[in-house]
């Protein structure tokens, strides 16, 4: 998966991140992976330490893995759910994980993103920009769950603004080039928008992820015990 | 009521519900109380106090006590419902427990109304006897039914009494009824047999009297049997838990002894070969990613299954200009029962990928959706591109093998390819229209409630 920096906005400095894995040997090589717009400025390998390292950092953006040690075996969903009182802090869900349930669960915390761990450098740099930006990050597989979520591939689309259990068709344009392994800046073009819009749809996607009591949602959800 | 009124604050937040087991930390004499306490989500200090006041009275605390110090195993109630989980979410992350996403169900509020007609039977009780209005004869057979159906009941852990109410026809009042009718039936019955009851006309009186007396005396047994039987039957559900819990640890061992530590030693061997390496790691997560994450459908149902089939095919044999291996990044929405329609959107699948990994640049996309009325595949790559206009017919196989074949099945097929941008091939293949039940979500079977 690759995404382009918005528009190239030129970095006033580096974004502090911390990172959060419990393995050792997958936090060197991300952070050995990062490029210069991104400094990791802590680490943690447990939910806990996690929590700690967060309250006492405040850094703009936390690298979470979705499985992790310690706490109330709540993993990375848990983290979110203890820091939420951190103000301007954002997290990017991280994680070798296909499973539906993973990626509900730290999505539904209030994760900003969700990407896997086969990402690139030079990708998750952008992604780690992107949520430090305050936008979401979706990769094509988060974008197809959440097809297959709303039902949207079998038509299924909302005809209001307002409404939560449904994507809109644009929205639904949207992640369905995302997807199909479109960067942001390919879906602008694609659609004739700008990228900031492309932006506004994938936020708004999340948003609905978030609060949505869409019932496959939730079925999933239930299936899996994650409500 | 202040008993209860702390309850609510002080309930331990990590499970919802611990078993009932004699923890051995905390314990003041066996752990009973600590148990209970675990047990029901109340305040260890009320649950102890509830004892001594139940002791005070009539003895009846002692007696409790002593029943569930003989037949509760000690263990900790925590890790007891930790292990009742199933197994297939053992190997996953924990899931999280938190109380503003459980949606709020109409509860009633069992152990308060518990509490409260303990106590008030104990203050009932304890007045009746200081009076002398009460014989002790009804009183002792009353608080013996009670303990027992109590202390039958609370033999059950959480688990095994949603089994017993689904089977008993879901969590429905019907259900409750007649587990509750049972109770007052039984109890009925010991309270006469014990209660020298005397009713008007002697002879049906005599009748009634007798044929309430057999089943109560049956009952009774069945009260005094039941905890031994439950631990018997416990021991033997433990026995089957672990020989599954066995067979899962050898089914893992086995498969990761198979697949992965060859595949490691494999790639030890090669080590000077890194393209060989990158493909063999390739090969090993993908195997592994489907062992631990699909739902495994039954071959010939899940044409997401025959895509991913397709794909591990393509990335195992084929390499990119430079010999590289290449990811394949697939994206699956929806499901369908595969067809001779969809067979032919596979090949024509296949050969798009084979163009995208041999000719193209990683990374290759490829996405998959099955909508209302057709199946739509798109791969994307991102080489150079080219202008099919000026590519001769037979180079590629692109005419033939991709759009032709989907064409003639009446699907419709297109590349679209900018200089710089890549290439895309864009497939969708229609397909007759089946009621949208059959189709509508994934055939997994584990989903259904």
């Amino acid at each position: 998966m690759t995404q382009d920096v918005a528009g190239a906005t030129s970095p006033a400095g580096a974004v502090d991140v911390v990172l959060v894995d419990d393995h050792h040997l997958f936090r060197t090589g991300v952070r050995a992976s990062l490029d210069e717009r991104v400094r990791v400025v802590g680490e943690a390998a447990s939910v806990d330490e996690a929590v700690r390292v967060v309250r006492e950092l405040r850094p703009p953006v936390v690298l979470l893995d979705v499985h992790l040690p310690g706490g109330d075996g709540g993993g990375g969903a848990e983290v979110i759910r203890s820091c939420g009182d951190v103000p301007g802090t954002r997290f990017l869900a991280l994680s070798v994980s296909d499973a539906a349930e993973d990626v509900v669960a730290v999505i539904r915390a209030g994760a900003r993103g969700y990407v896997t761990k086969a990402i690139d450098g030079a990708a998750l740099s952008d992604a780690v920009r992107r949520v430090a930006d305050g936008d979401a990050v979706f990769s094509p597989r988060l974008a197809g769950f959440v097809l297959d979520a709303f039902g949207a591939a079998a038509g299924d689309v909302a005809t209001g603004d307002d409404e939560l259990d449904r994507l809109s068709a644009r929205e639904r344009e949207v992640m369905r080039l995302i997807a199909r392994g479109y960067t942001y800046r390919e879906v602008a073009g694609e659609l004739f928008i700008s990228i900031k819009t492309v932006e506004t749809h994938v936020s708004a996607v999340l948003r609905k992820l978030q609060l949505s009591n869409r019932n496959e949602l939730t079925r999933w959800a239930a299936a899996r015990r994650l409500l | 009521m202040d008993l209860t009124a702390g309850a609510a604050a002080v309930v331990r937040p990590r499970t919802p519900r611990g078993a009932l087991r004699r923890p051995e930390r905390g314990r003041w004499v066996a752990g009973v109380a600590a148990g209970v306490a675990a047990h029901l989500g109340l305040p260890l200090k009320g649950v102890r106090v509830a004892f001594v006041v139940a002791a005070l009275l009539g003895g009846t605390g002692v007696v409790l006590y002593a029943f569930w110090w003989l037949t509760v195993p000690p263990g900790d109630p925590y890790d007891e419902a930790a292990a009742a989980r199933p197994s297939a979410f053992a190997r996953l992350a924990g899931r999280p427990h938190d109380p503003a996403c459980v949606p709020h169900v109409r509860r009633w509020p069992v152990t308060d109304i518990a509490v409260g007609l303990l106590l008030v039977t104990v203050a009932a009780v304890g007045v009746a006897m200081r009076t002398d209005r009460l014989d002790a004869g009804w009183v002792l057979p009353a608080l013996v039914v009670i303990a027992g159906a109590a202390l039958a009941w609370s033999q059950l852990d959480e688990v095994t009494r949603g089994r017993w109410r689904s089977r008993a026809g879901g969590r429905t009042p019907f259900s409750v009824v007649r587990v509750l009718g049972g109770v007052v039936v039984a109890g009925v019955g010991v309270l006469l047999l014990v209660g020298r009851a005397t009713g008007p006309g002697v002879d049906a009186a005599m009748f009634v009297q007798s044929v309430v007396a057999s089943l109560a005396v049956l009952a009774g047994v069945a009260l005094v049997v039941a905890p031994w039987w439950l631990r018997l039957w416990r021991a033997l559900a433990d026995e089957r838990a672990a020989h599954a819990r066995e067979a899962e640890r050898a089914d893992i061992a086995a498969h990761l002894h198979d697949s992965v530590l060859q595949t490691l030693a494999l790639i030890r061997a090669r080590a000077d070969d890194p393209a060989e390496v990158a493909r063999m790691a390739r090969a090993q997560e993908r195997e592994l990613r489907e062992w631990l994450y699909d739902d495994r459908p039954a071959p010939g149902t899940s044409l997401a299954a025959a895509l991913r089939a397709v794909v591990a095919e393509v990335e195992d044999s084929r390499s990119g200009p430079g010999g590289e291996p290449v990811a394949v990044d697939t994206v699956v929405v929806g499901d369908r029962v595969p067809d001779e329609a969809t067979a032919a959107l596979l090949q024509a699948t296949r050969e798009a990928l084979v163009n995208a990994v041999v000719h193209g640049r990683p990374p290759v996309s490829l996405y998959l959706e099955v909508g209302s009325s057709e199946v739509e595949v798109f791969v994307k790559d991102r080489g150079e591109g080219f202008d099919l206009e000026a590519v001769p017919s037979d180079r590629f196989g692109v005419r033939e093998s991709i759009l032709g074949r989907v064409r003639r099945r009446g699907g419709t097929a297109s590349v679209t390819s900018r200089p710089g941008q890549g290439t895309e091939v864009h497939l969708a293949m229609p397909f007759a229209p089946v009621p949208p039940d059959e189709h509508a979500g994934r055939p997994t079977p584990e989903e259904e409630p």
